[in-house]
């Protein structure tokens, strides 16, 4: 199998940024954390593999969407967190950000609009319309996402 | 997306600077075919605007809009009709409202009656012919003119001689099909006459910067012509638009047209853009998402969009978690094969939901459970937490996963 052979038809689409990122991400975590077989390890490693996969998507489509923006800012929250330091700065953050957020429900039909807004990061503060824009490109990404990582453990499996 | 962030910006410039006369300035992004930028900027008329403006559209569509999202393409391609028509009265039960709107023009609503079905596909993929095209569609305009400068009385049937002669230019994709087109279906006898001359002229000189620069000079001639026409019959109105396009230069505005027998109160005006909106990204939803296409309502397209994102998130729960128990050599050489292949080995990954299918072909997944964890065994007996969350949340495609075990 010569590298020739396989050539990315577009090498700047978002599935071989995420491609690229994603497997520079697991490298270092590999080199970082040894493989053990305990259950709690493969937990922490399982949680950390999907907040990378997460985190590579999001800096890929960059902050062009508001839930790749959102999801970004989490990640980073929650990194943050772990610094005991600024707790009750990030703490008061999330606290304003929660009030000043809103809930807009007024429209009428669109009542699982809220479990949507659950679902797709950065969903509490935006309306139907750019809520329904946003899950798009959301979807968009997260198959390229499945797609990806699918392949690649199907070939570490094989 | 890139390409969808280039037409927004596009879009918002063109929002911003309403203030000029909408023609001219929506004339001035459509047109990036730099030749016939300015054919679109000096007309004046409702229908030669609208036929070079669906001629710039062929050329600006290949760069603007890669397809990803029909939204764009039916954006630009409505604006044209609605903003003439505010400088025009043809329809004397309309109504005009100025809407705000943050996206600008991007967000006009309109429903071109002659292309009311809709198909945007098809229209615009019979202009998409990248020289041609351009000398094919503007022969339309070029009637138009002509039949201006013949001193119709009747703005209407003239617009709907001009709409039925752009219908017929954008079926007939090759110069043989669109003369015969348009000479059997011309309704009038002075278009079948122009026809017929317009037909031979282009016969004669296909050069296409003759063509072009024989359309400018007519376009001029016709604008010069349309304005003082205009001048004549309208001009306290014009007058009026002019004051009104003057007094608001920065607001972003839609100008919005109550159709025959809607009611023309701002509020239901502003609420069907809105649901109208809503129904287009819904639309676009529906296309994502597989096995949508029969469904219609609103309430039953958000229950599956809401399925299939949490499924979605699922999948990808699982898979991490499946690639935190792989023990991966990666070195650089390989890193870079699997790149490729991991961008190429789709294969049979066309459905996401069927995890069976999904595992590429060359690959058969069950030959490849690691030992030793109980994790191979998915979503049957979840020992971890992560892997129980997965379960009880699992109500989307559940035969599909059952495939695992296999």
């Amino acid at each position: 199998m010569t590298l020739h052979q396989h050539l990315p038809s577009n090498p700047r689409s978002i599935k071989t940024r995420f491609a690229i990122r994603f497997l520079q991400t697991l490298k270092r975590l590999n080199k970082n954390r040894p493989i053990s077989s305990s259950l709690r390890e493969i937990h922490g490693r399982y949680r950390i593999v999907k907040l990378a996969a997460d985190a590579s998507m999001a800096s890929v489509v960059g902050s062009r969407r508001v839930w790749s923006r959102a999801l970004l800012w989490k990640i980073r929250n929650r990194a943050l967190r772990c610094n005991s330091m600024k707790r009750k700065r990030i703490h008061a953050l999330r606290v304003r950000r929660r009030g000043g957020g809103g809930h807009p429900t007024r429209e009428s039909g669109f009542g699982q609009a809220n479990d949507l807004r659950k679902l797709v990061p950065g969903g509490e503060v935006m309306d139907i319309c750019s809520l329904l824009d946003e899950t798009a490109d959301y979807i968009k990404c997260l198959t390229t996402q499945v797609q990806v990582m699918r392949n690649i453990a199907d070939l570490y499996t094989s | 997306m890139g390409t969808e962030d280039n037409g927004d910006m596009g879009f918002q410039h063109r929002g911003s600077s309403s203030g000029m006369n909408p023609i001219s300035v929506s004339g001035k992004i459509l047109g990036r075919a730099m030749s016939s930028g300015a054919i679109i900027k000096s007309t004046n008329g409702a229908d030669p605007f609208f036929g070079s403006g669906w001629d710039s559209l062929s050329m600006s569509q290949s760069e603007n809009f890669g397809g990803s999202s029909m939204v764009p393409l039916t954006d630009v391609a409505n604006p044209p009709f609605p903003l003439l028509l505010t400088n025009q009265a043809i329809d004397s039960s309309s109504h005009l409202v100025h809407y705000p709107s943050d996206l600008g023009l991007v967000d006009m609503v309109p429903k071109l009656p002659s292309f009311g079905s809709g198909n945007f596909s098809e229209m615009v993929s019979s202009f998409g012919l990248p020289e041609s095209g351009q000398i094919t569609n503007s022969g339309c305009p070029i009637n138009y003119l002509r039949n201006r400068e013949g001193g119709t009385a009747n703005t209407s049937t003239n617009n709907a001689d001009c709409q039925e002669n752009c219908q017929v230019s954008e079926e007939g994709s090759s110069p043989n099909g669109r003369r015969k087109r348009r000479a059997s279906n011309s309704p009038s006898p002075m278009n079948t006459n122009k026809n017929a001359e317009r037909e031979q002229h282009k016969e004669s000189s296909k050069d296409s910067s003759e063509c072009l620069k024989e359309q400018e000079e007519k376009k001029q001639k016709i604008e010069q012509n349309i304005s003082a026409n205009l001048r004549g019959k309208q001009t306290s109105k014009q007058a009026k638009d002019n004051s009104n396009s003057g007094e608001a230069p920065k607001e972003n505005y839609i100008h919005v047209r109550a159709k025959r027998g809607q009611a023309t109160n701002s509020h239901s005006l502003a609420e069907r853009v809105r649901r109208e909106r809503i129904s287009e990204r819904m639309r676009l939803l529906q296309e994502l998402v597989p096995g949508c296409n029969k469904i219609t309502g609103k309430a039953v397209m958000l229950d599956e969009i809401i399925n299939y994102v949490q499924s979605l998130q699922q999948q990808v729960e699982f898979l991490s978690m499946k690639l935190a128990t792989v023990n991966p050599e990666l070195n650089d050489d390989i890193e870079r094969i699997l790149t490729k292949d991991i961008l190429h080995s789709r294969g049979s990954n066309a459905a996401i939901f069927g995890f069976g299918p999904g595992l590429s072909s060359s690959y058969p997944f069950p030959q490849g459970i690691p030992q030793g964890t109980s994790l191979s065994i998915p979503f049957t007996t979840p020992p971890l937490n992560p892997m129980a969350q997965v379960a009880s949340r699992c109500h989307y495609p559940a035969p599909s996963l059952s495939s695992f075990e296999d």
